[in-house]
C-alpha cells in the first residue's frame, strides 16, 4: 500500500513537472519555406512569422485591426497617414524599438533577393517618412484608405540587422529577431521548428514556454500523430476524419469560417478557347445564358455535405455575408438542372460541348474532389467534361501565364481567394477588375472578365475614405460582378483545427486561416 | 525441385521397361511423352502453388478483358456516378434499391467492384505493353552488344549501367513530369525504364551462346549477321528472357501503381489500381476501409500470381536445372 502511495506521488510529481515545461508539440501541414519575415509573402510564411515578429497593426482572429507596434493611426490629410509608434518595446536581442527599425523594414520588405512573391504588394507606391522617433508618416498619391489593412502585413525587424542581411542568417537565427510573443530559436527544414516564451513581451506574455513545431504534410499521419499523442495541437485536419475525431473524448475541434471562397473561373477573352470542343471555334462562356446554367446546374449542398462532409458554406458571392463591403442580396445559385438544360438550349447548345475543368490537388481542402464532383453535375446537363487536376506548382502557373504570350492556359478552373485584407475590395481588385498590371489591377483575374462598370466602382471605393460609402461601392461592384458571373462561387472554406484536451489547450479559428500560437489558448 | 531423386528415377524405369520390349515400341512411346510443349506443361504442374497461380492470373486476366461486359457500372463516366453514392460501405443498395454495391463505393460515388475490373484492365495493359514493348528493345540491344562485342558493347553497356544505377521510380517521375498525364505516357516512361534490365540479360546469355560451335559453323557457312543474329542466338536467349520478362512484367504493374498512388500516373477520372488506393488512404484512419483495401487485395493477386508463374517458367526453362 504504502508503496502504491508513493509511486502515485511519484507519478504525480512527474506530471506536475511536465505540465510546467509547458512544451507544446505541434503538427503542422505546411511549412514556411524560409525563417526570413519577408523572402516569400505566402499563407504558412506569414502565420508561422506572426510568432515571431508584429506588424504595426494586429488583426485578431476576425481580421480586425488592433493597434501592434503602433498604437494609433490616422489619415492627416487625403493623401498622407500618420502611425504614431509603442513606446517601451524592446527587441529580442534587448536593443530599443523606433521609427528606425520602420523606415528599414518598408525600404527592405519589398526588395529581398530571389523572393517567390515580394512584399511590394502592400508597400509599392507608397513613400514612409520619419517625423520622429515615434512617429512615421505613410505618403500616397491618391487617397489610400486601406493603408491600415496594408501595412499590418508587413513584419517589423531590427535595423541593427545591416541593410546587406541575407535569407540565410534569418534562417540560421543570427537575424531572426523580432518583437513577437516568441523568440526564434532553431528551425531544421523539414524537421523541427523550435520557439520560445520572449519574457520581455510588453503585451500579454505567451501562454507557453515552448513551442516545437513538426510538419507533417500527410493528412493521415497528422491526424495519427494527434491521436498518439504525438503532438498536441495540428491545423488542417481533413474532413474525412473530423466525423471521427468528434467521437474522441480527448480531442478538441475548433472550426471557423474563412475569408476564402472556392469559385470557377471562365476564359472570357478567346473566341477560340483551347480547351472547349463541339462549338466551331465559338466561347460559349462569352453568353451569360451558358454561365448561368453551368452555376445552376451545381449543386452546392450536396459538394457541402458530401465532399466537404458538412464543413463548408454554400457560397454566392466573393466573401462571406457579414464582412465589410459584401452584398445582402447575393444568395448562394440554388441547384436546377432543369433550368441549367434550358438555358442551355436557348443559347444553342441543346446538346452542350466540350469542356475540361483543371484544378490543383495540393492546395484547397479537397480540391481535386470538388474539381470530379463538378465534373458529374455539369456533364449531367450535357456538358461532355473532362477533369485535370495538378499539383499546385505546376498548376498556378500555366493557369496564370501557360497559353501563347503568357495568357492563361485553360478554359474552365477551380481556384480558390482569401481575402488578405479581410473586406472586399481585396477579391474586387484582383478577380474581377479587368487586367491592369501597371496599377496591380487584376492580378489573378485568370479569366480576363472586364467590365467598365465594375471597374469604374472598384477605383472609385479604393479612393473613397468614408467607410459607409466605400463600403457601399464595394456591394454595388460585387452585386454587378455576380449577377454577370463574372466568376461562379462554390463554397467558403471552414478550417478546422484539433488539439488534445488533456494538455489543456484550445485554439481560437481564425477566419484569415493562419495557424498562429498567439490564437492558441490554454483552456 | 528437379533434383528429387524420384522424378529423375521415373525417365530411368520407363527405359529398363522399354528395354525389355522391341526397339520401335520404345521410339513409339517416347514419341507419345516427349513433346516439348507436353514436357513444359508436366513440368510447370509440378508445383501446386503454381497451378494456383495460374488460375488466379487467368481470372484476373478475363475480368480485366471483359470488364465493359461484365461491370455493372463505367466508373470512367462521369454521368453514371454520382456523389450522393459517395463512400457507401459494401452490400449498400442506392437509394432506389436498384443497384447494389457489393464492395462499396470510393469518395466519388464510384462502384468499387466496376473500378477494380477497369482498373486490373489498366495495370495489365500497361504492364503487358511496356514489357512487351522493353522486352523487344531490350533484346535487340543487348544481342547487338553481345554479337558485336567490342566498342558498340562498351558504350550500349555503360549506357545500361548508367540506366540501372538509378532507382527506376526517380527515373520514372522525372519522365512523367516531362511527359505529363496519360497511358501512353506511363507506358513510354516504364519502356525506359525498363529496357537496361532485358538488355543485360540478353547480353549476359548471348555471350555464352556467341561462343558456341553452332554459331561458329552458321558463320562459316557464311551467313549474315541479322540472320545469325535472328534465328540462331535469339532463339537461343529466349528463356533467361521469358523469366526477366515476367518478373518485369510484375514490377512495371506495381511502378505503374506507385506512381498513380504518388498522383502523376493517370488522370484522376479514370482512376488504375494505385489511384483508388490513393484515394483510400484519405479514409484510412475514419473506418472506410473498403476504398482502399480491396484494389490492394487485387492489386497484390495480380503482382504475385505473375511473379509465382514467372519463378516456376525459371525453374522449368532453366537449362541447367532440366533433368
Amino acid at each position: 500500500m504504502k508503496r502504491i502511495v508513493t509511486l502515485a506521488a511519484a507519478a504525480a510529481l512527474f506530471a506536475g513537472a511536465s505540465a510546467s515545461a509547458q512544451t507544446v508539440k505541434v503538427g503542422l501541414f505546411s511549412e514556411p519555406s524560409a525563417m526570413d519575415p519577408h523572402y516569400h509573402n505566402l499563407g504558412p510564411n506569414n502565420a508561422f512569422s506572426s510568432n515571431v515578429y508584429e506588424s504595426l497593426i494586429l488583426q485578431d482572429e476576425s481580421q480586425k485591426l488592433t493597434p501592434g507596434l503602433a498604437v494609433s493611426w490616422k489619415p492627416v490629410n487625403d493623401t498622407t497617414w500618420e502611425f504614431k509608434l509603442r513606446k517601451g518595446v524592446k527587441f529580442h536581442d534587448g536593443s530599443d524599438f523606433n521609427a528606425d527599425d520602420v523606415i528599414f523594414t518598408f525600404e527592405r520588405a519589398p526588395n529581398v533577393a530571389n523572393s517567390p512573391s515580394t512584399f511590394g504588394t502592400y508597400l509599392k507606391g507608397k513613400s514612409f517618412k520619419k517625423i520622429d522617433d515615434y512617429t512615421v508618416h505613410a505618403i500616397t498619391e491618391k487617397p489610400y484608405p486601406l493603408m491600415p489593412v496594408d501595412l499590418s502585413q508587413v513584419w517589423i525587424i531590427s535595423s541593427d540587422v545591416g541593410a546587406d542581411v541575407t535569407t540565410a542568417q534569418f534562417n540560421s537565427g543570427k537575424a531572426a529577431i523580432g518583437t513577437g510573443q516568441y523568440k526564434f530559436i532553431e528551425w531544421k527544414p523539414g524537421d523541427t521548428i523550435l520557439i520560445e516564451r520572449n519574457d520581455g513581451y510588453w503585451g500579454d506574455k505567451a501562454a507557453f514556454e515552448r513551442v516545437e513545431v513538426k510538419p507533417i504534410k500527410s493528412n493521415p499521419s497528422r491526424v495519427a500523430a494527434l491521436l498518439a499523442g504525438d503532438v498536441d495541437f495540428i491545423d488542417n485536419v481533413p474532413t474525412a476524419d473530423i466525423e471521427r475525431l468528434k467521437t474522441e473524448s480527448d480531442i478538441v475541434l475548433a472550426s471557423g469560417i474563412s475569408n476564402r471562397v472556392i469559385y470557377l473561373h471562365m476564359d472570357r477573352f478567346r473566341d477560340d478557347s483551347p480547351y472547349i470542343t463541339g462549338t466551331n471555334g465559338k466561347n460559349p462562356l462569352f453568353d451569360l445564358r451558358v454561365r448561368k446554367a453551368i452555376s445552376k446546374a451545381i449543386n452546392r449542398e450536396a459538394i457541402v455535405a458530401r465532399v466537404m462532409e458538412g464543413v463548408a458554406i454554400p457560397a454566392g458571392q466573393l466573401l462571406p455575408p457579414g464582412f465589410f463591403g459584401t452584398s445582402e442580396n447575393l444568395k448562394a445559385e440554388p441547384y436546377d438542372p432543369e433550368g441549367a438544360k434550358k438555358l442551355l438550349a436557348e443559347a444553342g447548345y441543346p446538346d452542350g460541348f466540350g469542356l475540361t475543368i483543371h484544378g490543383p490537388n495540393d492546395r484547397y481542402i479537397n480540391d481535386a474532389k470538388i474539381a470530379q464532383a463538378i465534373g458529374q453535375m455539369l456533364t449531367r446537363i450535357g456538358i461532355k467534361m473532362k477533369v485535370e487536376t495538378m499539383p499546385k506548382s505546376v498548376f498556378f502557373s500555366s493557369a496564370s501565364r501557360g497559353g501563347p504570350n503568357k495568357t492563361p492556359k485553360y478554359s474552365f478552373i477551380l481556384v480558390g481567394w482569401g481575402s488578405g485584407t479581410g473586406e472586399a475590395s481585396s477579391p474586387l481588385k484582383s478577380l474581377v477588375h479587368s487586367k491592369d498590371a501597371a496599377n496591380g489591377f487584376g492580378a489573378s483575374n485568370r479569366g480576363r472578365y472586364s467590365n467598365p462598370e465594375a471597374d469604374k466602382l472598384i477605383e472609385e471605393a479604393l479612393a473613397t475614405v468614408d467607410d459607409a460609402k466605400r463600403e457601399a461601392l464595394l456591394a454595388k461592384a460585387t452585386e454587378i460582378a455576380i449577377n454577370d458571373l463574372a466568376i461562379i462561387p462554390l463554397h467558403y472554406q471552414v478550417n478546422t483545427w484539433a488539439t488534445r484536451k488533456e494538455a489543456g489547450l484550445k485554439y481560437l479559428p481564425r477566419t484569415d486561416e493562419r495557424t498562429q500560437f498567439r490564437s492558441l489558448v490554454k483552456q | 525441385m528437379s533434383s528429387d531423386p524420384k522424378e529423375t528415377a521415373e525417365p530411368a524405369s520407363i527405359e529398363t521397361a522399354a528395354t525389355a520390349a522391341a526397339q520401335p515400341a520404345r521410339l513409339a512411346a517416347t514419341n507419345v511423352v516427349e513433346t516439348p510443349f507436353q514436357r513444359f506443361l508436366s513440368e510447370y504442374c509440378e508445383s501446386k502453388i503454381a497451378i494456383v497461380a495460374f488460375f488466379v492470373f487467368a481470372v484476373i486476366l478475363f475480368v480485366a478483358v471483359f470488364a465493359p461486359l461484365i461491370s455493372p457500372q463505367n466508373p470512367y463516366d462521369l454521368g453514371q456516378i454520382d456523389i450522393m453514392d459517395g463512400r457507401l460501405a459494401p452490400g449498400s443498395t442506392t437509394f432506389d434499391g436498384a443497384t447494389t454495391y457489393w464492395l462499396g463505393t470510393d469518395d466519388q460515388g464510384r462502384d468499387m467492384v466496376s473500378a477494380i475490373f477497369y482498373g486490373l484492365r489498366i495495370s495489365l495493359a500497361v504492364g503487358a505493353l511496356s514489357g512487351i514493348i522493353a522486352l523487344v528493345l531490350g533484346a535487340i540491344v543487348g544481342l547487338t552488344a553481345a554479337y558485336f562485342g567490342g566498342r558498340i558493347e562498351a558504350a550500349i553497356m555503360r549506357l545500361v549501367d548508367l540506366q540501372l544505377s538509378f532507382p527506376a521510380i526517380l527515373v520514372a517521375l522525372m519522365l512523367l513530369a516531362i511527359l505529363g498525364k496519360g497511358v501512353d505516357k506511363i507506358i513510354i516512361a516504364l519502356v525506359i525504364v525498363q529496357w537496361a534490365y532485358y538488355a543485360r540479360t540478353v547480353r549476359a546469355s548471348a555471350l555464352v551462346e556467341r561462343e558456341r560451335e553452332y554459331i561458329a559453323a552458321a558463320k562459316a557457312l557464311g551467313l549474315s549477321s541479322w540472320r545469325i543474329l535472328l534465328r540462331h542466338l535469339l532463339p537461343n536467349v529466349l528463356p533467361p528472357l521469358i523469366v526477366v520478362g515476367t518478373v518485369q512484367v510484375a514490377s512495371a504493374i506495381a511502378l505503374e501503381a506507385t506512381l498513380s498512388f504518388l498522383g502523376i500516373g493517370l488522370p484522376i477520372t479514370e482512376p488504375s489500381l494505385g489511384l483508388l488506393i490513393a484515394n483510400g488512404f484519405d479514409y484510412m484512419l475514419t473506418g472506410k476501409y473498403w476504398i482502399s483495401f480491396f484494389p490492394g487485395v487485387a492489386l497484390l493477386l495480380t503482382i504475385v500470381s505473375i511473379n509465382l508463374i514467372g519463378d516456376q517458367l525459371r525453374d522449368v526453362l532453366n537449362p541447367r536445372l532440366r533433368r
